[in-house]
């Protein structure tokens, strides 16, 4: 058992801790993710004492301090001497790409950093705490991922996807077809949808077949779930789908759930059938025989219905992929444009007699606060109008004057009434004002719209004829359906207690039931 | 799964007015769709899901319709001719694509009226009452008489509107699609899964008693809670104990085995256990079969219309019938649970006579689980019914969540010594003692041991912790549910809780905000002065810290909204209603495992007044 838990993806059972050589998401802040690769310190790397090294806004973290840690650890940033470093390798001309230690650079310069390692075969220098800054270390998940990997195309987001993969019905055991791998987003959560263990030799486990045109992010994508451990549940081929099909070695891949992220679907979806499709001229409706290549073979499941979805930005491409898979006999056809929000919470603090933090609103909270606010301005310019020498000149005129003094007078009390209020209003400043939410400042208005088929099994006249065969019909006994709750539930009931009794008797009070039932149908 | 119907299978069918009708498709039984008419189950059974039936008119000499299937070419017939249509900007999608012919073609009678009836105008303002000259007397006898499906009723009823030359084509089409709906007979058969059955119970019937959960919630909360399939199944060994052993024979928890669990707490009846346990593969039977041998098993039931929602007949694998093993434990009467799971197993292997498990045999497996904590005495899980799982059922035939649904009470959870179940030491008897007692005694006290043993391992299992994630859907306030929930967490696993509406999910993330954080972190919290991480991990809460701030990473609240979209020949537009009501919220986050001491953030920040005043109390 335990050989085969180690082969096991990040992504499918992360294990309880960080190991070395896999990958792990480091969250530097709320939605600033980083996939890194942990690397053991082994000596000196690209110029760091305590081995590799991710730098960060929020400090340095050398790859020792998080290895072997439990997920989701809160890991502090260390002292690592970075300057004298990049000074160094500067004057040797050595080129200091990897400051970035994203996942992909790190890869890259794995090669030039083998060599550091060996001309300085020095102790690994002890990583040292320093007095501020931390991350977390997350396992990997398509979640994850998805916000953090490295973009190559536009990416199907999680919003989509969930939809989608919980749409087309990729469960474990199912066979998905995915073309346009893309980034490879869409590819790790399928992945997960459809994983029910990795196949041993010859069997048939749930798996994924995916297309990528583009050649250098075929590669790229191999390598990536090679990495992730995911080789053995993807099947990545290179290939036009449009012109190549679906097949993978001649053989059918037998898929339940097909997603296309492809510029034109329609130009695929003829590969998608049961039997070979006829190229028919316009308007010439179905006079055609059936003119069956014995080679041709169906990439989808032949027991089972194909659940399909398009991803497509225009609607001028849904319209065309739409039209081309009502001819193709998909039935269910369903467009769908999904609209994601993230809320953000905060607290609205409005009132007078709060501090001047940043986010507060120092008007009246409410009509009292302001009439309160206003009666002592107007009792404080009383009082300075019944003050002698003042009231010399007309009504009028010191009511002009006297209102911006007033205000100022006012705004100064407001910029005194913290220190002294505070005392008495006593909450802490998490606990004040209203909890509010409010949407991201910038949304994602529109990504895709997907379009979602179903094709179901062929079922030909022999089909027919030996169902029929199988279930002939007039025996009817009773009418399901139609008939109002009570009625079932009562039947229901009465079901129940035949089959409790049944399982609880004896041989000899079956064979009697049996019998009756036998008389019964008879 | 779900290849094609079998007998006694929950199916949906969907009618032509849009509606669903969810029912188990008994053999030998009529099934009736109302006004639309009726047919036989048989005619169904067998036959693949998504076709589009027909039903037939009656043969003279027979009192029941037969049903044909209707080729997509018939279903789009419309939609072709008005592709084909002159002045169409959308056409048909390159005209020289490829086509999968229909194999007849029978014409559906109103393109070919179509094309020439219409006027496409809008001048003509056209009357409120449709001017419609067939009296519902004639529609009846119309629909009485023979009449192809209900398409002559339509073709009739368009051809007697006076006003037809004056609607325009939008008009036209609205109408057509409107009678359609109305009087064509016919109707789809889909299986029952969690995407189908929500979509009905959520537009069809009681949209409360699933929380008001769409689809996108679904896949959001199954996605962002990371579940999916957790390992192979393990099961312990059994530990062989005798009836006059006790609490010491139980076996421990061994935690090194547990993985793959996910922590539940569901208030939607069962709908959101279902849909993990499809993400996890233990939903549905498998049905491992090719061919021959299901289709003997079908003709068997056909024969018994009584037992019905018995699996064992769907199952090919489980030749062996109840009665053995029950006999060999000398008590007929107490067959339950336990025994099933175990003959479950063993149907997998080649020995099928496997002896029956001692009392405290754990028939739970260790991995790929789902532990429900429910509030009530008893879990609310009755949709499950409709995948053929019964939690209530003590005498359960073979189902995958059998040993994959764990459950236990919060009193179980956060008090087990006061759960008498718990608490109460197993009964002990020496066999002659034993033997000496009627076999109804002997039977509870079994039934009483395995209960125990059940109950002992749920709990502590549950109380080791180092669940995979937590989902929640419920109706009790998450602050609470998380307060005890989160400790039971591994690090870095996922939490995704759902709720209509936004307001609780906003207080649990306010529970995580900047300033609370920091200030727990800070130090300006005396109470926490002084505790060790693990004390802080099952921190009780006060009014200013509901939760310990630095559990969770990553908070974050967000909603999604599918908008369907109508795609036809030029009347391509979204769908003018949908349904409204709670729009479903879902908050994420990451278990986080703090580190020892303080941590301060990195950066220069002015130390807010506020805050060091808060602190000064400390």
């Amino acid at each position: 058992m335990e050989p085969a838990t180690r082969n096991i993806s990040p992504f499918l059972d992360p294990g309880p801790g960080t190991k070395a050589n896999s990958l792990a998401i480091l969250q530097l802040s709320r939605d600033n993710l980083q996939p890194v690769y942990l690397q053991p310190a082994t000596g000196k790397h690209d110029g760091y004492a305590e081995g590799a090294v991710v730098n960060t806004r929020y400090g340095s973290f050398p790859h020792s301090t998080m290895l072997n840690v439990p997920w989701g650890s809160q890991i502090r940033a260390s002292k690592v001497d970075t300057g004298s470093r990049g000074r160094k390798r500067k004057r040797e001309g050595v080129d200091d790409a990897c400051r970035d230690a994203t996942g992909a650079t790190e890869k890259d310069n794995e090669d030039s950093a083998a060599l550091a390692n060996d001309d300085s075969a020095t102790a690994v220098k002890q990583a040292v705490a320093d007095t501020s800054g931390f991350i977390h270390v997350l396992p990997p998940t398509p979640e994850l991922w998805t916000t953090s990997l490295p973009h190559r195309t536009q990416v199907v987001y999680t919003p989509d996807y969930s939809y989608i993969l919980h749409r087309i019905r990729a469960r474990p055991g199912s066979t998905l077809i995915e073309a346009g791998a893309g980034s490879g987003s869409f590819t790790h959560a399928s992945v997960r949808a459809v994983y029910n263990g990795y196949p041993a030799e010859g069997q048939r486990k749930g798996k994924v077949f995916s297309f990528e045109f583009h050649e250098q992010r075929y590669h790229k994508m191999k390598e990536e779930l090679s990495d992730h451990g995911l080789d053995r549940l993807v099947q990545l081929s290179h290939r036009d789908v449009y012109n190549g099909g679906f097949l993978v070695d001649g053989k059918s891949p037998e898929a339940d759930a097909v997603f296309l992220d492809l510029p034109a679907p329609w130009e695929a979806l003829h590969h998608l059938s049961r039997r070979k499709p006829q190229t028919l001229p316009a308007n010439s409706n179905g006079a055609a025989t059936a003119n069956q290549q014995t080679e041709w073979v169906s990439p989808l499941n032949p027991k089972k219905s194909t659940h399909l979805c398009t991803f497509s930005p225009c609607i001028e491409q849904v319209t065309r992929t739409v039209s081309a898979m009502r001819r193709l006999g998909w039935v269910d056809i369903d467009v769908v444009e999904i609209a994601n929000r993230k809320l953000h919470t905060s607290r609205e603090r409005v009132g007078l007699n709060l501090n001047f933090d940043r986010g507060v609103n120092n008007s009246p909270r409410d009509v009292e606060e302001a009439l309160t606010r206003l009666a002592e301005i107007e009792t404080r310019f009383r009082e300075h109008a019944a003050k002698p020498g003042d009231g010399d000149e007309g009504m009028d005129l010191s009511d002009e004057d006297a209102t911006p003094a007033a205000k100022n007078k006012a705004a100064g009390n407001g910029s005194q009434a913290p220190s002294t209020e505070d005392t008495s209003s006593g909450t802490a400043p998490w606990m004040e004002g209203r909890l509010i939410t409010r949407g991201e400042p910038e949304i994602k208005t529109h990504t895709s719209y997907l379009v979602f088929a179903v094709l179901p099994m062929e079922w030909t006249e022999e089909d027919e004829a030996a169902a029929a065969a199988k279930y002939p019909i007039g025996k009817e006994q009773q009418v399901i359906g139609a008939i109002d709750k009570a009625v079932r539930k009562k039947e229901r009931r009465e079901q129940l207690q035949k089959q409790l009794q049944q399982s609880g008797n004896r041989k000899s009070r079956r064979k009697e039931r049996d019998a009756k039932m036998a008389e019964a149908s008879g | 799964m779900h290849s094609v119907i079998r007998p006694n299978a929950w199916v949906a069918l969907k009618l032509p007015s849009g509606s669903t009708k969810v029912l188990q498709i008994i053999p030998n039984t009529t099934i009736s769709l109302g006004k639309y008419g009726a047919f036989p189950s048989n005619l169904v059974i067998g036959r693949p899901y998504h076709l589009t039936f027909e039903l037939e008119d009656k043969l003279p000499d027979e009192n029941f319709s037969r049903i044909r299937v209707v080729t997509t070419n018939e279903l789009y017939a419309e939609v072709f001719a008005d592709e084909a249509a002159p002045g169409c900007d959308t056409p048909a999608a390159g005209a020289n694509d490829a086509v999968i012919s229909a194999t007849d073609g029978e014409e559906f009678r109103l393109v070919d009226d179509k094309g020439n009836v219409i006027a496409r105008s809008n001048h003509e303002v056209i009357d409120d009452n449709a001017r419609q000259t067939l009296t519902q007397d004639e529609i009846e006898e119309l629909k009485r008489e023979g009449n192809n499906a209900g398409k002559d009723v339509i073709a009739k009823l368009l051809l007697s509107h006076t006003a037809l030359d004056q609607k325009t084509s939008f008009s036209l089409a609205k109408y057509k699609l409107l009678k359609t709906k109305k009087y064509i007979r016919r109707f789809q058969v889909l299986p029952i899964d969690v995407a189908t059955f929500a979509h009905w119970q959520l537009e069809e019937r009681d949209s409360s008693k699933i929380m008001d959960m769409r689809a996108e919630m679904i896949g959001l909360v199954g996605c962002w809670g990371n579940v999916h399939f957790g390992g192979d199944e393990v099961l312990l060994p059994d530990p062989n104990a005798s009836t006059d052993q006790g609490d010491e024979a139980c076996l421990p928890v061994d935690e090194s085995l547990l993985r793959g669990r996910w922590l539940v707490v569901d208030d939607t009846c069962g709908l959101l256990v279902a849909a993990m346990a499809e993400r996890m593969g233990v939903l549905y039977e498998a049905e491992e079969v090719e061919g021959e041998t299901e289709e003997q098993n079908g003709t068997a039931t056909e024969r018994t219309p009584a037992s019905t929602e018995n699996p064992n007949e769907t199952q090919p694998n489980a030749p062996a019938p109840p009665e053995p093993t029950a006999q060999q434990g000398g008590d007929t009467e107490m067959l339950d649970v336990l025994t099933k799971a175990e003959k479950r197993q063993s149907d997998g292997k080649p020995k099928q006579q496997k002896p029956r498990p001692s009392d405290f045999a754990i028939p739970y497996s260790q991995t790929n689980s789902i532990t429900v904590i429910h509030g009530a005495s008893q879990p609310n899980l009755s949709l499950l019914n409709y995948w053929g799982f019964d939690i209530t059922s003590p005498n359960h035939p073979p189902h995958p969540l059998l040993n994959h649904l764990l459950n236990l009470t919060w009193l179980q959870l956060l008090k087990p010594e006061l759960d008498t179940s718990y608490s109460t030491p197993p009964l002990t008897a020496s066999p002659e003692t034993l033997a000496s007692w009627k076999p109804s005694r002997r039977g509870n006290f079994h039934r009483k041991r395995r209960r125990y043993a059940r109950i002992r391992h749920i709990v502590d299992s549950t109380r080791a912790g180092n669940f995979s994630g937590l989902v929640c859907a419920s109706t009790m306030d998450p602050i609470s549910i998380l307060r005890h929930a989160l400790p039971l967490l591994a690090g870095g696993a996922p939490v995704a809780i759902y709720a209509p509406t936004v307001e609780s999910l906003a207080a649990v993330s306010d529970c995580f905000s900047v300033p609370r954080r920091t200030a727990w972190v800070s130090g300006s919290v005396p109470e926490i002065e002084g505790l060790s991480n693990e004390e802080l991990e099952r921190w009780q809460g006060n009014e200013q810290f509901p939760l310990n701030p630095t559990l969770l990473q990553g908070v974050s609240i967000q909603t999604s909204r599918a908008r369907r979209w109508q795609v036809l020949p030029g009347r391509t537009h979204p769908l003018m209603t949908e349904r409204g009501g709670a729009d479903g919220y879902v908050l994420t986050a990451w278990r986080a495992k703090p580190a020892e001491g303080k941590v301060a953030a990195k950066g220069k920040f002015k130390r807010r007044k506020v805050e060091s005043e808060a602190g000064t109390p400390a």
